[in-house]
């Protein structure tokens, strides 16, 4: 009983990743702004490279982004705006989402969840693709009976990221 | 052959059109690797990323990777990081704390004045000719700093920094110089790659506040800017020596709506104990610095908040070939170490907020810097003859804008910051490093 629970659990929780990366991949990002909680904390972390015995290889000082909602919604906003170079025209982009883990947390309606993420994008009629790769690390928070990601931290595995910009959300 | 054609450009140069071809020719940029990137002071850190001896760096200085270490002493060294046994790179990481640095290869350790101080089983497989002493870390020819901003220079021969920085130092005064205790850098550099040629970086922020009402024109549609087409044209364009430049700009007033940039009030009697009454009167009224040391570092000092109190923030970027279309992209953000934490806190959101590769205005600058790079690249943008007018246009200032003999700063001041006049003048120094003669003194 307590195996069928989880399967369904991680079933339901892959669905939720799989439906968040359509909406960013067909560029719906207000209805992706719906997914998160009020009080996300959206962080990504630098990557660096250092001799193993300093244990771990992000550091946190420094981020590509430290989002609350707020800041997450002037983003999302600004891509609607006329004149956001960056995305119109839009590039194509892909989220493959996979190695979903789901762990307890102390609150029964949170999960904190692992999953690994390859993110590809392609410009233009630029024949480079672009792409970035690594792991998410979240908080997933039951809200009306549906998922809402309460943190994200972004772990990219570059340290000199293959990207030129950081516009999509990952 | 290519000098030549050099030659024809330093006329076009002065009539203020810049030959398209020169962005990705192939050739320029291999001659820019020896004259530019081997013959001028080129940003490798800042002294607050070394905290105590046995601290340690890795850069790059075009192609080489540099190793920095702070020994004993606490004076801070700069070696090719590699070891001088096979050549094999000595340290990959971004950065940590040793006494010691040891070759994975065959084990030759170097101390942190980069001497050879341990060989495996030396005594037993060595003879006479070799010298221990002879066999260090190659250092960096010419390591000096200034406002702790750590420059190396490949050329044993070039001038000092200080001569190089010129009348910039007044203005690295105010950026760096203007608080007790100085600058921090907040955590490691920020670093990506952008398809992009260094040149068209280095002056999109030096040199060009027009860009930033197109480009950036999603910001004045989320009315975090001004909707004034003219809003980072107020102020002074400063030309400065060796192609050095910086825009104060202010506002249609001519002074910054928030004094000092929105720096907390009990800081003000601060600032005027460490600056002179020049350096005062520029920095009470700016709104951003933006600006560049020749070849290839800029940086911008500007401000974000919204409720009328803006927090200023101040990041350095180096923008470090690669290849004739791509660079590396290193952003460094930095804070004065007296301001209260929760400024630090603001600041630094409001600058990730903009600028670094998740920032909202630096991602539109990465777009248009592509599409130089992919509209530059074939047979009539790089046709040599210039046979399809294959020039761009740096006509802006050219013949309607006077110098300003009131600015209270150094250096050349236009009263406007829409010219390109920093420009021409970068454009202009880096051909005359690109022909000049190899070996000749300064």
């Amino acid at each position: 009983m307590q195996e069928l629970m989880q399967l369904s659990l991680q079933e339901e929780i892959t669905q939720f990743y799989y439906r968040e990366a359509y909406l960013l991949d067909h560029r719906k990002y207000r209805e992706w702004l719906d997914l998160l909680t009020e009080d996300i904390q959206y962080v990504m972390p630098v990557r660096v490279t250092l001799e193993n015995k300093r244990g771990s290889n992000l550091n946190h000082d420094m981020t590509y982004f430290s989002d609350t909602k707020k800041d997450i919604t002037m983003k999302v906003e600004r891509l609607y705006m006329k004149s956001a170079w960056v995305d119109d025209p839009a590039p194509r982009q892909r989220h493959f989402i996979s190695n979903v883990m789901i762990e307890q947390t102390d609150s029964p309606k949170e999960y904190k969840v692992i999953s690994y993420f390859l993110f590809k994008r392609s410009r233009s009629s630029e024949p480079h693709t672009e792409e970035i790769f690594g792991e998410r690390e979240d908080i997933l928070r039951k809200v009306d009976g549906g998922w809402k990601i309460a943190a994200r931290t972004v772990k990219a595995d570059q340290s000199v990221l293959t990207v030129m910009n950081l516009a999509m959300f990952l | 052959m290519i000098i030549k054609e050099l030659e024809q450009i330093k006329e076009k140069l002065d009539e203020g059109y810049y030959p398209q071809w020169v962005v990705t020719d192939p050739e320029i940029y291999k001659l820019e690797q020896e004259k530019i990137f081997g013959k001028t002071w080129l940003f490798l850190g800042h002294e607050s990323e070394l905290k105590e001896s046995g601290s340690y760096i890795t850069r790059m200085m075009a192609d080489d990777p540099i190793l920095l270490m702070k020994n004993r002493k606490g004076e801070i060294k700069a070696f090719l990081n590699s070891c001088s046994h096979r050549g094999t790179r000595l340290c990959t990481e971004d950065y940590g704390n040793k006494k010691a640095h040891t070759c994975p290869y065959h084990g030759w350790t170097f101390n942190l004045d980069g001497e050879l101080i341990g060989i495996v089983a030396g005594n037993k497989v060595y003879g006479e000719k070799m010298d221990k002493s002879e066999w260090g870390l190659r250092p960096v020819p010419r390591v000096e700093s200034y406002q702790g901003m750590i420059f190396g220079n490949l050329d044993p021969n070039a001038m000092s920094l200080e001569d190089y920085l010129g009348d910039m130092k007044f203005y690295f005064d105010i950026m760096l110089g203007r608080s007790d205790g100085g600058m921090e850098v907040r955590g490691v550099p920020q670093r990506w790659i952008a398809k992009a040629n260094w040149k068209m970086t280095a002056e999109n922020f030096a040199a060009d506040p027009y860009h930033v009402q197109t480009t950036h024109r999603s910001a004045t549609e989320m009315e975090l800017t001004p909707k004034d087409p003219l809003y980072a044209s107020y102020g002074h364009q400063v030309v400065l020596q060796h192609g050095h430049g910086i825009n104060v700009i202010t506002s249609a007033t001519g002074e910054s709506a928030n004094k000092y940039q929105g720096m907390p009030e009990d800081m003000w009697p601060m600032f005027e104990r460490n600056l002179n009454e020049q350096q005062v009167e520029v920095f009470s009224k700016v709104t951003n610095f933006v600006g560049g040391v020749f070849p290839n570092l800029s940086f911008l000092s500007s401000g974000s908040g919204s409720e009328g109190v803006k927090h200023n923030h101040l990041n350095w970027r180096v923008w470090r070939p690669i290849a004739p279309d791509k660079i590396e992209i290193w952003v460094w953000y930095m804070i004065d170490k007296a301001l209260p934490e929760e400024y630090k806190e603001k600041s630094y959101k409001g600058f990730l907020a903009t600028f670094g590769a998740a920032g909202t205005l630096e991602q539109d600058d990465t777009e248009n810097w592509a599409r130089i790079i992919e509209a530059s690249s074939g047979s009539m943008s790089r046709d040599r003859k210039l046979s399809y007018n294959n020039m761009a246009n740096y006509l802006m200032g050219f013949d309607n804008v006077e110098r300003d003999e009131n600015f209270p700063g150094p250096g050349d001041a236009y009263p406007t910051c829409y010219t390109d006049h920093i420009a021409r003048s970068m454009h202009k120094y880096w051909l005359e490093l690109l022909t000049k003669e190899s070996g000749g003194e300064d």
